[in-house]
């Protein structure tokens, strides 16, 4: 790629400018002492104290965390198998009927699917709790990791488990040594986007949420009419700086790791 | 695949620890909860933590706590069931909805004594005689906050005054049709829950020329507007106005004479309830005088606890414009059920009257 010309990195910068400037927004709030975000009168770490003090909202962000990495993490798995299953089906119909049903269940709004959810499980007998969440941000989730997934299916060559299959590789062994390797980026691509689904989640969530059991957009909505706190916005900061801390964290470990696995590729 | 099965695993791991950490802070949180415990349904930030706390310390009952965002969001978790709610806080008007739909438990008058706290002006209102299933939690009204910063020397004692012709552009109305349609009533002598036609016409004719001095017709945003004074006059709830003069000491609120509306939220006991000696036990506490008292404080909306009132600064509970003297309460009316047709038939006047603004 060649350099970039003066005004597409000003047009560069000016996009990260707006993607960004709500966010520090929000950050510097969270020290004023003032109480509400129209004017900053002092600093102080009230917030930050009362954020650790509040062991109900602490609770809360655990549990929004839980529901996030299990359901992303039990999504990819089923999600995967689905996205194999779809590209070795045979019929060519069947595969696009199946895949159909697969985006229809992306476009559909959160808000049916959370009603669905609750007249389900109240007509079974699920308590509402921890398990209908995440169940529903499982099934919510499935279908984002099948269209993550797919594309690096589909451009996988079939002469790849063809040689496999020559060379006398068992099923078993041209899945786990020939397609998941493969569509290895995609995996981590489909975990990543349900995890931010799930953390994102308010509609689906606030139908199949009881017993005490909460997540944190719930608890942030729910707000909207006594007024939002501080407390919320130091809280944000927080996890912004804990994603930014993963973020960085992932990028020095992935630099380290390249270099052995790249030149030992057989090692997969 | 090892990576992955590696990745797996740290994840299975975090979530592990997490498990272990939340279940930690639930037991150091808890007190003992022989009592056994009650799950509250309410607002949120809408209850003083501290109060929650002091009432599993003195009853050993857990409470569970939960909120919610509006009252028909609320009202379609309770239908459905799955979680057993004992207490939850609804207003007025859903209040005569659930009773329709059978969602209630009456409330047993007898084991909430500190009723006795709570002003008889605010006991056996239309929309639940007797107070047989709902006992009041907050109150608030509707009325004019105005900027006299930004005005040249008005007032605001009748609706009336809105109609100004120097107040071009600096009027913000809050998006409700019962609000906005309920202000054309008023100022015109009529009642909040006219169901008669051609009075209904009348106050939105008289809306419509209201139009002029018209800035926004909005919803929350009206206290971020009103505190960073781009606007001077708006029509809005006392708790919106509480809001906004906590920020901003130039704003002034005031409830016109011709009467406005008078809101509640209550505590009711859902028929979901698993523990009814429990949730009583609950409405009797936040009953209490020095805990009403208490959250009042932290909430900061009108508590209908005379005894509270007593314990209160007197700064806060004199303030006529958030206590408003006798005279004047009993012009406030409470929203009555109108039912979903006439319902349609106040909605579909405040479109007409936000369309004719567009000219």
């Amino acid at each position: 790629m060649g350099k970039l010309s003066k005004s597409a990195k000003i047009y560069l910068a000016f996009v990260f400018f707006i993607l960004y400037a709500p966010i520090f927004y929000l950050i510097f709030y969270s020290f004023n002492s003032g109480g509400t975000m129209s004017s900053f009168d002092g600093f102080t770490m009230e917030h930050y104290a009362a954020v650790f003090s509040d062991t109900r909202l602490i609770i809360i962000v655990l549990n929004t965390i839980i529901v996030a990495l299990l359901s992303a993490l039990i999504s990819t798995a089923i999600g995967v198998l689905g996205a194999i299953g779809i590209v070795f089906l045979r019929n060519r119909n069947m595969r696009k009927a199946v895949l159909s049903l697969n985006n229809i269940l992306i476009v559909s709004p959160d808000v049916i699917i959370g009603a669905s959810f609750l007249i389900l499980f109240t007509m079974v007998g699920v308590k509402l709790g921890f398990a209908s969440v995440l169940i529903s941000h499982i099934a919510f989730s499935i279908p984002i990791v099948v269209i993550m997934v797919l594309p690096k299916l589909q451009e996988m060559s079939s002469s790849l488990i063809d040689a496999a299959a020559d060379l006398g590789a068992s099923k078993r062994d041209i899945l786990t040594r020939v397609i998941i390797p493969y569509i290895k980026p995609g995996i981590f691509a489909g975990f990543f986007l349900a995890l931010t689904y799930s953390l994102d989640d308010f509609a689906v969530t606030f139908f199949v949420t009881g017993n005490g059991f909460s997540t944190l957009s719930v608890e942030i909505y729910s707000m909207a009419r006594a007024g939002i706190t501080l407390t919320i916005n130091a809280l944000s900061a927080l996890i912004f700086v804990v994603t930014l801390g993963l973020v960085v964290g992932y990028y020095f470990f992935n630099q380290r790791a390249r270099q052995p696995v790249e030149t030992g590729g057989n090692k997969l | 695949m090892k990576e992955i099965i590696r990745a797996s695993i740290a994840i299975l791991i975090v979530v592990a620890l997490l498990f272990y950490a939340v279940s930690f802070l639930e037991k150091s949180s808890a007190t003992s909860s022989d009592g056994g415990s009650i799950t509250v349904f309410n607002w949120g930030e809408y209850i003083d933590p501290e109060v929650i706390a002091q009432f599993e310390e003195e009853t050993n009952i857990k409470v569970v706590y939960e909120t919610f965002d509006s009252n028909e969001a609320m009202m379609t978790k309770i239908e459905q069931g799955g979680t057993s709610y004992d207490v939850a806080m609804p207003s007025e008007y859903a209040i005569e909805k659930m009773k329709e739909n059978d969602l209630l438990r009456p409330v047993d008058l007898e084991k909430i004594p500190n009723l006795t706290n709570i002003d008889p002006y605010f006991l056996d209102l239309p929309f639940d005689p007797g107070n047989e299933y709902s006992i009041p939690y907050f109150w608030g009204t509707v009325g004019i906050a105005y900027n006299p910063s930004l005005l040249d020397g008005q007032t605001f004692e009748s609706w009336n005054d809105l109609w100004d012709p120097s107040l071009k552009e600096e009027v913000i109305i809050v998006d409700g049709a019962r609000e906005a349609i309920g202000m054309g009533l008023n100022s015109l002598g009529y009642s909040l829950n006219s169901t008669n036609l051609s009075e209904l016409r009348e106050a939105t004719d008289k809306l419509k020329t209201l139009g002029p001095n018209i800035k926004a017709v909005i919803g929350d945003e009206i206290v971020e507007m009103m505190r960073r004074e781009e606007a001077a006059i708006a029509l809005t709830w006392s708790g919106q106005a509480a809001d906004m003069m906590f920020v901003n000491e130039n704003i002034d609120f005031s409830i016109p004479e011709e009467g406005s509306n008078l809101w509640f939220d209550n505590m009711v006991i859902p028929k979901t309830t698993d523990n009814p000696e429990g949730a009583h036990e609950f409405i009797n506490f936040m009953l209490d005088a020095e805990v009403a008292a208490q959250n009042t404080n932290y909430v900061g909306y009108s508590t209908p606890n005379k005894a509270a009132t007593e314990l209160m600064d007197s700064e806060i509970v004199e303030d006529e414009r958030f206590y408003p003297p006798e005279e004047l309460r009993e012009r406030l009316e409470v929203y009555k059920n109108l039912g979903p047709e006439m319902l349609g038939v106040y909605n579909e006047l405040f479109l007409e009257f936000k369309m004719d603004m567009k000219k």
